[in-house]
């Protein structure tokens, strides 16, 4: 190593050459410890939601080293901050494989970064957990995604819309910010609400710019479209900066739950912990997750979790559980299998049981989606959410819609005969 | 005289009976489906018993609880910090509650609506004018025909100019939906007069399923209210882009000092909005702590604190960084760069990455409505008016006092101000103080209207410039006016073209916009424009 | 003299590294301490193009005195460019097979190829237009703006708000370039495997060597007589024009040439990175880019090039190794430079090195 240093360092005087050293150091890898990658930014735009993943990581990886380790050995976070800068997650993506050796990484937050690290996961067979709801439209061999998929969010919420507890709703917004998980999920939804008899002169798509925070125009537009004696729903994807001067406009102009109910896909208990909910009360988010379920795994998590931020008022949200059942079922894996291998802890995650959070039992599927149940809430004064209504049990996570023609027709299943994320037909047969 | 006698007789013996009917039906609330809980609600409704009022509005709030231990359904009263239960009929106190020691009578949006109905009938005769109002407002999407004479009666016993507008609102709605054939057409004509967008709502109902004369009295009622809507569309618009504009100018103005004035190119002047907006919510934290509930005063406090925290550290970082790069404007950007990213970071270590919640005083949350047509937010008025003020006493302080005076001179002609006495370096940091604490006010306003994040500022910056080089480079009146019309040309294209659009084509007219005037609107004359 | 010298030696170690980096990783075994890891290959290959795009920036503003806050536009135009080809390259391998359309046109319901992407098949073509459009749209922004004789901060603003808005354009899932998530998972350049160890070698090479180039061209045109009127443009723009020479012809040129180095740089960065996405366009990329040049040294080539490596280098190795207090170094670090290295970081050491000479000499 030294060495090897020296030579660069004769071989170029100039700081220029220096930079090639710093990337070929690898850090020196302990030999008996399990290294987990925690890929989520620290700074720029997407700091605000992907901090809190970043500690519940740390504090599972705490949790488990308090426990013995796994496998006998102590489990060692590597912690890099991609900075909200999507090449950058991939560079780091890249660094955390090469060189510290990671043997999973926990990560991404926006699907762009997603898309970004994709190609260096699959090139260089590392195994990533993806915590967030997202488009779908994607299964990648090296990818677990313990997010919801657009069946297991969207299309129960506007179900839900549309029955009549939830007000019966035939008239949509569907209003998101500028980028694929909106677009897609809304493509979906509207497919979906054709095929229950709505028109498209009763659906209102309309996009903003990320960080968008004049929403006077839309508010207004929003009261005009639903005054058209038909019980109008609002279908809101709009991501996380974004949804704090929104929901401030729409409780200024008086647009009540019980007229015009919005439900959001993109906002948690986290996102609602910066707002007065007062004016709120009763409009809907749509996870699989609710921080005031009443359920014992859950009463221990909030637990653990306030002991470990070291903040009583701190609160929990869905893609803090997606990230518990993904490392959950990862350290499950690694002791069926034995070995940290990603090929052996890949084959052990199919199938793999976790209780969740809320009750009920998560298993992966060999699409590398989950099976949760889905939840549909009311806001309440105290910035939680009630649970109105639920599925009866799991739904199975889909990686393909059904209502996209395209990728109807892909099936995506990892174990053999398929042994393929977006195929046809199955790549072995007898 | 028999039957005066008779009904306090009757009252009084059926009273007990009536106690347990409405105790009995109390306890269907406990059904699991919301179905039976509305069918339960409605019968309560209907029984007249006024002590339902309590329990009903306690569920609408979500108070309603069933006790673990009992299975008694009670009022979870919260007060002080202290919980306590309450007997759900009789108010009567029964001891302390613990967390988790009862579960919630849960309510959904269709329920909450039903409720807000039924308590609109039961309140209907209070003897607060405010509940009635509130009664009024809330049955006319929900009033039955049931209710038909109750609301006709209340209407003519009305006195209070506001509460009978309401009812004859609500009445006309309910009439249009359950009364005889003249009830309808009558209402149809009467509900004309109502521009908002509620009526409009309840007429496109009506017209799915109307026939003949019905229909066409409520087509043009319809359109006589579309046409109005269309005007005061034009105002909401005026409103909108006033509202903007004046974000745009609060965002900026510090700017227009820092950059405008002193010639920093202060990149870190989001920085200082986001300290103030920071500085707001520590008071709101402070004062919550020593005055719980004084929130307006906690809001008004934070207008000299995040004006004091911001300035005086504008004023420390002119005196430790920027004094010795003047001269050398692109070297500020460099440096107030460097600053920008450690200042939110330095956010973010303390403060968590998370958005801090900084509450609305009641006055500022709502809105006015001139009509239902014409909504204008309280926030956004206070806003408005609040960028008002700060402009005008930048612009008197620097006409009229001496610090400004100083001000003026070192900024013309630095070596003829030294040379007359003037202590130019304490200027300069007094300068630099004076819009960064500008900008801490900005932080204010903008805690109101947007997220308390490490981000804030960053959503302002580029605007912030645009306006300032707009309007033209040390001339607070160009941003002034700058700030107005960007914000109106962007709220009169978003309808047009979206929220996306629009701003593009912002971006491009104001590109264009400086082909034409290199120096901006307001360009500065004579020697100092060379420099 | 000792300026033209280092110079050479300057461009004699840029080659060899372009020669060397490669050679290391290629050649020797990877158990060999002399072993460079691919990994490292396309880090600093990525650092090569930053520094091209510093070149650039500092082409304008180190020698012309225009202070542009929008290259970025150019060098993600260039990367866009790039993109399209390496998307075209992908054909039916995309998730959904489609030979004709990129996979997100497809989930986004487009029935056919939108008239830009034409003949972005062709690997010639793209990279023509990798030139010509950051090109033509510095041309015709540049001629406009000099024409209208907008300068300063003003200039400086407006290409801030062009880069702004076509950020905010290149969102636009409308515009056909992939929306946020722009273009990425691509498989091959010219028919190679963009992972192979390689391509990445062949990457690293043409980095260098175009950087080997521009920091040529640059130094043929700033020594020239084309460069000592761009130097009279920068310190003092009315006299120069009083003089007789047309400023606003020298501006475009220098500025269109810029941006052409910049897309250059665009491109060579988004096969190395596997993404280019509207991000790029963000306004505080281009600032950064300023930063580098600043912070290398501001007017000396260099400089501008160590500036872009350096900072780069620090930004890896920071977000690794304080993930969490990372900006408070790089943030203290840009200003501790602009205190006491006000000249930049090369303009500093050859400050020091001329008093030193100067001392003796006396």
């Amino acid at each position: 190593m030294i060495s090897r240093r020296n030579a660069l360092n004769t071989l170029a005087a100039a700081a220029l050459a220096a930079g090639v050293g710093i990337g070929a150091v690898p850090a020196k890898a302990a030999e008996d410890t399990i290294k987990v990658g925690v890929l989520h930014s620290l700074s720029g735009t997407m700091a605000i939601s992907e901090t809190t993943l970043k500690d519940s990581v740390l504090m599972m990886i705490d949790n488990l080293n308090k426990e013995g380790g796994l496998l006998g050995k102590k489990v060692e976070a590597v912690v890099v901050d991609p900075a909200s800068n999507w090449p950058l997650f991939a560079e780091k993506a890249r660094e955390l494989i090469q060189v510290n050796k990671v043997d999973v990484v926990f990560g991404c937050w926006t699907s762009v970064s997603r898309k970004s690290v994709l190609p260096v996961f699959e090139e260089l067979n590392g195994m990533l957990f993806y915590p967030v709801q997202y488009e779908g439209e994607e299964s990648s061999r090296n990818v677990f995604y313990t997010g919801a998929a657009p069946n297991q969010q969207a299309i129960p919420a506007v179900e839900y819309l549309m029955s009549e507890d939830g007000g019966g709703a035939k008239r949509f917004v569907l209003l998101g910010t500028d980028y694929v998980y909106p677009r897609t999920t809304n493509k979906i939804l509207r497919a979906f609400l054709h095929t229950k008899g709505i028109a498209d002169a009763d659906i209102m798509e309309e996009y903003t710019p990320f960080g968008h925070s004049d929403w006077q125009t839309i508010v207004a537009n929003v009261k005009k479209f639903a005054s058209q004696g038909i019980k109008t729903a609002v279908v809101s994807t709009i991501n996380g900066d974004a949804n704090v001067p929104f929901y401030k406009e729409l409780g200024n102009q008086g647009i009540k739950a019980e007229d015009i109910p919005v439900v959001a896909f993109s906002v948690g208990e986290e996102e609602l912990a910066g707002l007065d909910t007062t004016p709120l009360v009763g409009h809907l988010g749509a996870w699989n997750y609710f921080m005031s379920v009443d359920a014992p795994e859950n009463d221990t998590f909030i637990k653990a979790w306030h002991a470990f931020i070291k903040d009583e008022k701190r609160v929990t949200n869905d893609p803090m559980e997606a990230t518990y059942i993904g490392f959950k079922m990862w350290t499950q894996a690694v002791k069926q299998a034995g070995t940290t291998d990603v090929d052996a802890v890949r084959q052990a995650m199919y199938g793999q049981k976790v209780k969740n959070l809320t009750g009920g039992m998560a298993v992966m599927n060999a699409n590398h989606h989950l099976s949760k149940p889905v939840l549909i809430g009311e806001i309440q004064e105290d910035g939680q959410f009630d649970v109105v209504w639920q599925t009866e049990g799991e739904v199975v996570g889909d990686a393909w819609s059904d209502f996209i023609p395209e990728s109807a027709a892909l099936t995506a299943d990892w174990t053999y005969p398929w042994v393929c994320g977006n195929c046809k037909k199955p790549a072995f047969t007898n | 005289m028999l039957r005066r006698l008779l009904l306090p007789l009757l009252l009084l013996f059926a009273s007990p009976a009536f106690a347990d009917q409405t105790a009995e039906l109390l306890e269907g609330l406990k059904a699991k489906s919301y179905a039976a809980k509305i069918a339960v609600v409605e019968k309560l409704a209907a029984s007249g018993d006024a002590r339902v009022v309590a329990p009903l509005t306690a569920m609408l709030n979500g108070r309603l609880h069933i006790r673990k231990s009992d299975g008694l359904i009670v009022v979870l009263e919260k007060k002080d910090g202290k919980r306590r239960f309450l007997n759900a009929l009789t108010g009567e106190p029964l001891g302390p509650a613990k967390s988790r020691s009862s579960k919630k009578i849960r309510v959904n949006n269709r329920l909450r609506g039903v409720l807000r109905g039924a308590l609109g009938s039961l309140t209907l005769f209070s003897t607060d004018p405010a509940q009635r109002l509130n009664a009024a407002q809330s049955m006319f999407k929900s009033a039955g025909a049931d209710s038909l004479p109750a609301l006709a009666k209340a209407y003519l016993n009305e006195t209070n100019d506001g509460v009978r507008e309401a009812l004859a609102r609500t009445l006309a709605a309910a009439r249009l939906r359950h009364g005889t054939d003249e009830e309808k057409l009558a209402a149809a004509h009467i509900l004309a007069d109502y521009p908002d967008r509620g009526v409009r709502d309840l007429l496109a109902k009506t017209a799915q399923t109307a026939k003949g004369d019905l229909l066409v009295a409520v087509k043009q009622a319809d359109a006589s209210i579309e046409q109005r809507l269309a005007f005061f569309d034009i105002l909401q618009n005026l409103f909108q882009g006033l509202s903007l504009g004046s974000v745009l100018l609060l965002a900026a103005i510090g700017l227009a000092i820092t950059f405008g004035v002193m010639g920093v190119i202060n990149m870190a002047h989001g920085e200082m909005v986001m300290l103030g907006a920071y500085t707001t919510h520590v008071v709101q934290v402070v004062m919550q702590q020593y005055y719980p509930g004084a929130i307006t005063q906690s809001l008004l406090l934070s207008i000299p604190a995040a004006f004091l925290i911001a300035g005086l550290f504008g004023v420390f970082l002119e005196r430790s960084v920027i004094r010795f790069l003047y001269g050398r404007p692109l070297e500020t950007l460099l440096a107030t760069w460097g600053l920008s990213l450690m200042l939110q970071q330095f956010v973010r270590s303390i403060f968590g990455p998370t958005n801090r919640e900084v509450i609305a005083p009641s006055w500022m949350s709502g809105a006015i409505e001139i009509t239902g047509g014409l909504v204008l937010t309280n926030n956004r008025i206070c806003i408005i008016i609040f960028a008002v003020l700060v402009f005008l006493v930048l612009t008197l302080l620097i006409r009229y006092t001496d610090f400004g005076l100083r001000m003026r001179a070192v900024t013309q002609n630095r070596a003829m101000a030294d040379a007359v006495g003037i202590r130019s370096s304490w200027v300069d940091a007094l300068t630099f103080g004076l819009g960064s604490g500008v900008a801490g006010l900005a932080g204010v306003a903008l805690s109101q209207i947007d997220n308390v994040s490490p981000n804030l500022g960053q959503g302002y910056i580029i605007d912030s410039f645009l306006v300032v080089v707009f309007g033209g480079v040390g001339n607070l009146w160009g941003t002034l006016v700058g700030a107005l019309s960007l914000g109106m040309a962007n709220k009169f294209l978003e309808p047009y073209a979206g929220a996306v659009l629009g701003k593009i084509l912002i971006l491009v007219l104001v590109i264009l916009f400086i082909q034409k005037r290199p120096r901006g609107l307001f360009a500065l004359k004579g020697r100092a424009a060379e420099a | 003299m000792r300026f033209v010298t280092s110079h050479w030696i300057f461009s004699a170690l840029l080659a060899a590294i372009t020669i060397i980096v490669p050679v290391l990783n290629l050649a020797v075994p990877e158990g060999s301490a002399l072993h460079i890891p691919t990994y490292a290959v396309s880090l600093f290959g990525k650092y090569l193009a930053f520094a091209l795009l510093a070149l650039a920036v500092d082409l304008i503003w180190g020698y012309c005195g225009i202070l542009s806050l929008g290259h970025g536009a150019f060098f993600a135009l260039g990367g866009y460019a790039m993109g399209m080809y390496l998307m075209r390259q992908i054909g039916d391998r995309g998730v959904y097979g489609n030979a004709e359309l990129p996979d997100f046109m497809v989930f986004l319901n487009w029935q056919e190829l939108p008239w830009y992407w034409y003949g972005f098949d062709n690997f010639f073509f793209a990279m023509a237009m990798v030139m010509l459009v950051p090109g033509l749209l510095a041309f015709i922004f540049g001629w406009f703006a000099f024409r209208s004789r907008v300068s300063g901060v003003y200039l400086s603003i407006i290409t801030q708000a062009m880069t702004f808005a076509l950020m905010l354009a290149f969102f636009r899932n409308d515009m056909g370039f992939g929306g946020n998530n722009g273009l990425t998972d691509f498989k091959e350049l010219l028919g190679f495997d963009l992972r192979s160890q390689g391509m990445r070698a062949a990457l690293f090479i043409a980095s260098g060597g175009a950087l080997l180039a521009g920091f040529l061209i640059c130094r043929v045109i700033v020594t020239s007589k084309l460069g000592k009127i761009l130097i009279g443009i920068r310190d003092a723009e009315s006299r120069t024009r009083f003089l007789g020479y047309r400023v606003e012809h020298y501006k475009v040129f220098v500025f269109t040439v810029s941006a052409v180095m910049a897309g250059i740089a665009g491109a060579l960065y988004v096969p190395q990175v596997g993404i280019i996405n509207p991000g790029e366009f963000a306004p505080a990329n281009s600032i950064e880019i300023v930063v580098w040049v600043a912070l290398g040294g501001r007017g000396t080539l260099i400089g501008a090039i160590m500036g872009a490596v350096l900072v780069n280098m620090a930004k890896s190795y920071f977000t690794a190794a304080f993930p969490e207090i990372w900006l408070f170094a790089l943030g203290g670090l840009f200003i501790a430079v602009t205190l006491f290295l006000p000249r930049g970081i090369l303009g500093g050491i050859s400050g020091s090195l001329n008093m030193l000479s100067a001392r003796s000499r006396s």
